[in-house]
């Protein structure tokens, strides 16, 4: 699956990959702020936070066209709405839908690719985000890939079976017999939850997740996050007052 | 159909994905709460496992049309077998997961996305169960329901972008309209076959509903379903909208000499009469939309039976 690429480029050990998650995670909400809220002279700031990302993806030695690939994932979505702004007589919204939504995504992924994602969401938990809702995302990322390959079994076997044909009669059949792996799927996966939290109450789980890693919040990530969150604000500033 | 909801970073304007992400907060965090209460605490794994099992439901594809295919989009189911403030998490944790790996919506857009599939979607889908789901009407309740959840995320999401200024001519608003109807009804068609396959491989997976406290969870569901088409008349009403509706339906020539007219008492009573005739088709749309909704589903539900 290629989100496991993301997996890979996240482990790297770049300067960028040592910061601390939070150092990560603030400037990245200041820059994408700064995007969403710009106006006039946006083409030159895109342009500007295209060039800081593509060097912050060569300081990471991330590989840059994949990397830009990747998040080139939100155009087509992007693109349908761009040319519905276009054809309402709109293509300067058009224009600033695409450059905004690129960059952001573009953004997301610098940080997501080089943080591991266990430590990306226990940094977004010490940023006081709610810890129910993150223990149960660390926990449906870790078995996400599990459920998602039973999936695709469960998907092979039913196409050798001949459920890939495409008749129109049958259209009734293959409905029902996809509710009826759905639901095999459910009670699969309820039953490989029930399994998980036993093993877990048994190895001494007690509604707490505690991770193998501290996070350590030093002087270097501290500086970085205080310079990285004022460039997108000082790099607005400095484009808007040129004359 | 799944991304056509998810609102990338950039697209909403700056009050709009503020004022939204300032909503979600108190919203998920109280959801959050109640489903930690209900849930023990403990039983974080059985909502992350079920999380990803709604994500790998992606994978499976049901046949509808010539050609076309659905996927489940499991908020409905979620609130039928976990119960509504464990599904709103798990939907919460879905969406953060698809703005972060999988860069389907935005990070700032994560409140509105919040807001719109996984409080609003999942309250309204529950609702129809939570008040018809132990009766003869059963089947129907979670149709409607399926269909709800849908609907609501969509015209909530529709009515954010038309609200951050988007202009959208009316046929291509109708036009997205039909779409989200047709994937609504999809979505209460998928979710009535899950349900009923669940029941035959297990019949206590799924939730009766509650009978404790039904009054306050439905006036939050009701008050999402308000919020989503006062939502869209509004959008649709600013004065930019008026006057597009007003370009495409030929009555402008009309309108500019009642505007130009040296009496202002015309122009109010012309945007009045307008504004209500607004609130009154789009009430009139909802019940029509609802009224289909539950004669298809009843039709289906005793087709099936027979």
């Amino acid at each position: 699956m290629h989100q496991i690429v993301l997996e890979q480029w996240s482990r790297g050990s770049s300067g960028l990959h040592r910061l601390d998650p939070r150092a990560k995670i603030v400037p990245l909400l200041a820059l994408l702020a700064a995007l969403a809220t710009a106006h006039r002279s946006l083409p030159e700031f895109s342009a500007l936070v295209f060039a800081a990302l593509c060097l912050a993806l060569a300081a990471a030695r991330l590989p840059l066209i994949p990397a830009l690939a990747r998040a080139a994932l939100v155009l087509p979505f992007v693109a349908a709405f761009a040319a519905v702004c276009w054809i309402s007589g709109d293509p300067e919204r058009a224009v600033s839908l695409t450059l905004k939504s690129y960059l952001s995504a573009l953004a997301v992924l610098t940080v997501v690719a080089t943080t591991p994602f266990a430590a990306l969401l226990a940094g977004i938990e010490r940023l006081r985000a709610p810890v129910f809702l993150v223990n149960v995302a660390q926990f449906l990322y870790r078995y996400l890939f599990v459920i998602s390959e039973e999936a695709q079994h469960m998907r092979k076997a039913a196409s050798s079976r001949g459920a890939a044909g495409r008749s129109w009669e049958l259209g009734g059949a293959r409905f029902h017999a996809a509710a009826g792996a759905l639901a095999v799927l459910f009670a699969r996966s309820y039953g490989r939850a029930q399994d998980v939290h036993r093993a877990m109450v048994s190895r001494g789980f007690n509604g707490h997740l505690q991770p193998l890693f501290d996070l350590k919040f030093g002087k270097a990530d501290a500086a970085f996050l205080t310079l990285a969150s004022l460039a997108p604000l000082a790099a607005r500033i400095a484009l808007e007052r040129l004359p | 159909m799944n991304s056509i909801v998810h609102i990338p970073d950039g697209f909403l304007s700056t009050p709009v994905w503020a004022s939204l992400d300032a909503a979600a907060v108190p919203a998920i965090g109280y959801m959050a709460r109640r489903a930690q209460r209900d849930f023990d605490g403990a039983k974080i794994p059985m909502l992350g496992v079920m999380g990803a099992f709604v994500f790998a439901a992606q994978m499976i594809n049901f046949p509808v049309g010539v050609g076309t295919t659905a996927h489940l989009l499991g908020g409905a189911l979620l609130a039928c077998t976990l119960g509504p403030a464990a599904a709103v998490v798990t939907m919460a944790s879905i969406l953060a997961i698809q703005a972060l790996v999988f860069q389907d919506g935005g990070i700032l857009a994560l409140g509105p996305n919040m807001i719109n599939m996984a409080f609003a979607g999942v309250l309204a889908g529950y609702l129809p169960y939570m008040l018809w789901g132990g009766g003869r009407w059963r089947r129907a309740a979670i149709f409607a329901g399926g269909a709800l959840s849908a609907m609501v995320s969509a015209a909530l999401a529709l009515s954010e972008l038309l609200l951050s200024g988007v202009r959208m001519t009316l046929s291509v608003l109708l036009t997205a309209l039909a779409l989200f109807l047709v994937a609504a009804l999809m979505e209460g068609a998928i979710t009535v076959a899950v349900i009923g396959a669940l029941e035959r491989i297990q019949p206590n997976f799924i939730r009766r509903p509650q009978q404790g406290r039904p009054f306050a969870a439905g006036a939050v569901a009701l008050g999402a379903l308000l919020l989503a088409t006062v939502g869209v008349l509004v959008a649709s009403a600013a004065p930019d909208g008026i006057q597009r509706l007003g370009i495409q339906t030929g009555i402008a020539a009309r309108a500019q000499s009642l505007i130009s007219t040296p009496f202002a008492g015309y122009q109010a009573a012309f945007l009045q009469t307008a504004w209500e005739r607004k609130v009154v088709g789009g009430l009139a749309g909802l019940v029509l939309v609802t009224c289909a909704c539950l004669i298809f589903s009843r039709v289906a539900a005793r087709k099936r039976s027979a």
